[in-house]
């Protein structure tokens, strides 16, 4: 480690570990209360999961109701664990990328705990049974403007960070970071808007709503992914990003397509513009350009490297993510032919698995990438056990596997029992219910999983991470021989 | 900590090669190279991105005729039979509440504007249906009126505002409909069914007046239309298809159609005997 041998470099790294020490203290929040969310996300999920196979359960406790349990999962799945970890990994990212020390930690921090109250007053009104009834809009109404301002108040130091950036040059990381942090108040007011102020007809709002996640999903979260992963790779394996054209291609295509996408969702229905569920369909299933040039790149950036890259635990889940990528562009396609598969998406789980796919398979497996290598940064020191990070990432990647295949495939059985009419509309929840009962199976793997990762980052938090300079890799056996790490006074 | 490599000490001078305590992990870190200038080789992209756009033109396609709402939302529209089931015709209502329901979507289409949705008018320019003796009385006058439309002095004897023609666009069925409509309900109780089939003598007689075009007046009316309309009556507790308005006999309505083959016009054999003159 030794290797600083020019003073230029020695003030580089002071410079950057001046930045993280700004931020240590918003960025740890914002990791720590988002696994928090996550793991509450998880226990609703598994909830609402046995409720479809076992609906006897908890059938005399009004808040466990599986509508209100469902979009509580959902909700705190996105506001709790998704935005707040993408909050910690882009204002990191930005900071970084952009050469700046954050000067407002504070305001971030309390616009922080702000959030995380709203999140918490509309995921108590929703089990209340005060939600609004539309899907990933399900808090109370009064929800959304406290959300926004939040958001503006965390995000707003980003931006400028990038306008006073050091550099002239943008890294390919920096445009999906900034194009995200851009897009989502358009999404948000543009949805919420649409459908608390001025609200038109019901089967408009329906449609506008579908519109809303699909383009939250592919406008903010795998912008955030593919954000993070474009700097995760060249940092990791020391190589650039092999074509710049390429990632232009792929980012482009991602602002030009992903949103006309969405309506898909109500093919069929008499909307009176008819075309725009077909319209949907078609940008989705053109979604799998950007996705997949953005993971070729990314890939080629990895494996260009001569030498054998150390597994880290950023590596192992980037790839992850890379693979949850992939297989979101194939579903992306697959789910949207019409006069097949299209038909058989409407009212059946596979909509559902393609969600998880895209925020757990690929959006969450980035983010715990980037908080496996954020958080030595800012807590100066290394993570405890190698035994812990590899229970996580293997015990998530079966669930998910099992998520998103019992979903995607469940749905297709689902919908095709749904079209044999002639059939009792009852036989359907025959068919589909050894595939619930797989989602919940794999939800409790999922949460098995993230134990250990909930266990590893409050041991970093309070301050108990190992303080020798070796980083933990997932191949070396190094950390188990080590004696047990004492907490450093 | 019995590693010794890592002098994390402070009191340490600092010298050129020293990082500040604790940043060990930012020091190893790799620097991001720029990024590389490779150009996209031109074939596999324009294949792949071609296929895809194309595959997304096919889907589009499927939205059809994509924005002619008249091609989708056909006047008169019937729920079509899937392919390859049997027919099942929807279960049979009398004849009074079958044309009672279509007269009154016609009623609150058309009606419903002047007349008020409870037929009473507003006392001035557009006179009560309720108890009203032309619309109570024979059949022929009344439907005279609602197909040309009326100036002048009405049963009562008052001028009211001139009524326009209705009859433009009206199908046999519905003008059959609001009849029964409005002679059986709002108070009236008239208890008969204008069949379809005397509201289609009617269109015809109102197609072969002399002065056709102009609204009927209360002498054309005495004159030439008070009359009852040629055609069978009904029973008003006759079963009827509520879609077709034809009388179904009971057997056909209880038991399914014997002879399913799809797509075939309905057998003769099963079909019930005409009973149309």
């Amino acid at each position: 480690m030794s290797s600083t041998s020019s003073t230029a470099e020695l003030s580089d790294v002071t410079l950057r570990s001046g930045i993280d020490r700004s931020l240590r203290h918003p960025v740890m929040f914002f990791l720590t209360s988002a696994a928090a969310w996550l793991a509450v996300s998880i226990l609703l999920a598994i909830v609402a999961s046995v409720k479809v196979h076992w609906p006897q359960f908890m059938d005399d406790c009004e808040y466990a109701s599986y509508g209100r349990v469902f979009a509580a999962h959902t909700n705190t799945l996105i506001y709790g664990w998704g935005f707040q970890a993408g909050f910690g990994v882009l204002i990191w990212l930005m900071a970084r990328m952009s050469r700046q020390e954050c000067r407002a930690a504070g305001t971030i921090l309390t616009a922080g705990h702000v959030w995380n109250l709203v999140v918490s007053l509309g995921t108590l009104g929703l089990l209340d049974g005060r939600g609004t009834g539309m899907p990933w809009m399900e808090f109370p109404a009064f929800v959304w403007p406290g959300l926004l301002l939040c958001y503006l108040t965390i995000v707003v130091w980003s931006f400028i960070q990038f306008r006073v950036r050091k550099g002239e040059r943008t890294h390919v990381a920096q445009w999906y970071l900034l194009a995200a942090m851009i897009w989502f108040p358009w999404i948000f007011i543009t949805a919420n808007g649409l459908l608390f102020c001025a609200s038109g007809h019901p089967l408009m709002a329906a449609a506008i709503n579908a519109w809303f996640k699909s383009a939250l999903m592919f406008l903010y979260f795998i912008p955030i992914a593919l954000g993070t992963a474009y700097y995760l790779a060249p940092k990791l394996s020391g190589r650039p990003i092999p074509s710049t054209s390429l990632a232009r291609l792929g980012f482009w295509s991602l602002a030009v397509v992903a949103p006309w996408a969405g309506m898909q969702k109500l093919a069929g229905s008499p909307l009176s513009g008819v075309f725009l569920p077909y319209l949907g369909a078609a940008a989705t299933a053109l979604l799998a350009i950007p996705l997949v040039t953005a993971a070729a790149n990314i890939l080629r950036t990895i494996f260009s490297s001569e030498e054998k890259l150390p597994k880290s635990p950023a590596l192992h889940f980037t790839l992850a993510g890379l693979m949850g990528l992939l297989l979101l562009a194939v579903a992306a396609i697959a789910l949207n032919l019409p006069g097949s598969s299209l038909k058989l998406t409407q009212f059946s789980i596979s909509g559902y698995g393609f969600e998880i796919l895209a925020l757990y398979g690929c959006f969450s497996f980035m983010m715990f990438g980037a908080v496996y290598f954020i958080v030595p940064r800012i807590t100066c020191s290394e993570w405890v056990s190698s035994r812990f990070i590899n229970m996580h990432f293997f015990f998530s990647v079966y669930g998910i596997v099992a998520i998103a295949f019992g979903a995607l495939f469940g749905g297709f059985i689902q919908g095709s029992a749904q079209e044999a009419w002639l059939q009792p509309w009852e036989s359907v929840t025959d068919v589909v219910r050894p595939y619930a009962a797989v989602s919940t199976f794999a939800w409790c793997v999922i949460l098995f999983s993230n134990i250990f990762f909930f266990i590893h980052l409050a041991m970093m938090w309070m301050g108990l991470g190992r303080r020798d300079s070796n980083p933990i890799l997932l191949d070396s056996p190094a950390d188990m021989s080590a004696p047990i790490p004492q907490p450093n006074p | 900590m019995s590693v010794p490599s890592e002098p994390a000490d402070s009191s340490q001078p600092a010298v050129a090669t020293a990082v500040p305590p604790g940043h060990a992990v930012v020091a190893r870190e790799k620097q991001i190279p720029e990024n590389g200038n490779e150009i996209i080789s031109l074939w596999p992209t324009t294949i792949i991105c071609g296929a895809l756009l194309l595959l997304a033109g096919f889907i589009l396609d499927y939205g059809g005729d994509h924005l002619s709402y008249g091609s989708l939302f056909r006047e008169g529209y019937v729920r079509r039979t899937p392919p390859g089931s049997v027919a099942t015709p929807l279960p049979p209502k009398t004849a009074l509440e079958a044309y009672m329901a279509r007269g009154k979507k016609v009623f609150e289409g058309k009606c419903i504007t002047c007349h008020g949705p409870d037929a009473k008018g507003n006392g001035s320019t557009y006179p009560s249906l309720v108890g009203s003796a032309w619309a109570n009385g024979e059949t022929e006058r009344f439907a005279m009126i609602i197909l040309n439309g009326l100036q002048g002095k009405i049963s009562n004897g008052r001028i009211y505002g001139v009524m326009p023609p209705q009859g433009i666009g009206m199908t046999p069925e519905e003008l059959a409909g609001i009849m029964t409509y409005v002679r059986n309900y709002f108070g009236n109780t008239k208890g008969d069914v204008i069949t379809s089939e005397m509201a289609k003598a009617a269109m015809k007689i109102s197609a072969a007046r002399k002065n056709a075009g102009q609204s009927v007046t209360a002498e054309e009316l005495t004159a030439d239309h008070v009359k009852a309309l040629p055609g069978n009556p009904v029973d008003a507790t006759t079963l009827v298809d509520p879609l077709t308005l034809e009388p179904v006999q009971a057997a056909a309505a209880t038991a399914p159609a014997k002879a399913p083959v799809p797509g075939a016009a309905v057998a003769p054999a099963a079909s019930p005997a005409p009973k149309t003159p």
